[in-house]
């Protein structure tokens, strides 16, 4: 009964395999992603084999992630975002039910692990190096300099505009690591009260606990959401190089 | 909290690529860390006010 509130983000190799010296057991963050990867397809699948007009309860459901997707593309990159709707809303819809399916005692939270995370955050933010310098050539350089810096700060601006963006994938990998793992961990520790508390206390941390359940569905919600948008900024910054936020003033 | 995340990842890029210049690049313990600590928060507090700065902006 007493065990370590960080004891759910222990990960048990439970078929262990290794392919060339790589450790590529399978474990329960693997069959997790599995789980969710197999949800959202089927989700998706099903709710867009009818079409209907009117839909039906699934389709809806479905057509409100869509547009919900559609719309922050729309907001933060504008109609040339478009194209990359497929990798953002495979991103969105991914990271959104591993945080909720995570929310399920006895489940796996995948994001709660930096590895994943990180993996996440590297590569979009890569992408969107790719991008600018696909689109704008050696010019994309330029996103380095902001707008109407005077030529004595250059050696200055420079390495601060340098570390600034190395920061993007960083903060964007950390963020949404720590929102889950802080969050499963407060609830662990409160549920663990409940269970040392017995009957005539116990309740009240398991008041608490129920209270915090709602907030931790929000958070995994805002947090798939916060990934989201930043990821389309970033894409949308090499796209239009000093894109609308040097605009803004 | 973003806010937060955004000033913490800057300064610790800065003060990493400091330290890494410090130990593989140059014997310049401790100048690299030193500078790349100021920078890194001038960069951080910045971050942080272009992720203040989206929010007051109208939708496009």
């Amino acid at each position: 009964m007493e065990e370590s509130p960080l004891h759910p983000f222990e990960l048990h190799e439970l078929i262990p395999l290794s392919v060339g010296g790589f450790n590529i057991s399978i474990n329960q963050a693997v069959i997790m992603m599995w789980v969710v990867v197999t949800l959202v397809t089927a989700l998706m699948v099903i709710a867009a084999s009818s079409r209907r007009l009117v839909p039906t309860k699934l389709q809806n459901l479905a057509e409100i992630l869509v547009d919900f997707i559609r719309g922050i593309i729309l907001d933060t990159m504008g109609k040339d975002g478009m194209r990359f709707f497929p990798l953002l809303g495979t991103l969105f819809l991914f990271i959104l039910f591993c945080n909720l399916l995570g929310l399920i005692p006895g489940t796996y939270t995948v994001t709660s692990q930096i590895v994943v995370t990180a993996v996440f955050a590297v590569s979009m933010y890569s992408l969107s190096i790719a991008v600018g310098f696909f689109l704008h050539g050696v010019k994309f350089l330029g996103i380095l300099v902001p707008p109407g810096t005077p030529p004595w700060l250059l050696p200055m601006m420079i390495p601060i505009e340098l570390i600034s963006q190395l920061a993007r994938p960083l903060s964007l990998a950390v963020r949404l690591f720590a929102n889950m793992t802080a969050g499963h961990t407060i609830l662990a520790v409160l549920f663990g009260l409940v269970l040392s508390g017995g009957l005539l206390i116990g309740w009240l941390p398991f008041a608490f606990t129920v209270a915090l359940y709602g907030l931790e569905l929000i958070i995994a919600f805002i947090q798939a959401y916060i990934f989201t948008v930043l990821s389309c900024v970033y894409l949308g910054d090499a796209i239009t190089l000093h894109g609308h936020s040097e605009h803004a003033h | 909290m973003r806010i937060g995340t955004e000033l913490l990842a800057a300064v610790a890029v800065g003060g990493g690529l400091g330290w890494v210049v410090d130990t593989y690049l140059f014997a310049s313990t401790p100048w690299g860390l030193v500078i790349g600590l100021v920078l890194g928060t001038a960069a951080g507090v910045r971050n942080a006010y272009r992720a203040a700065q989206r929010w007051g902006q109208p939708k496009p």
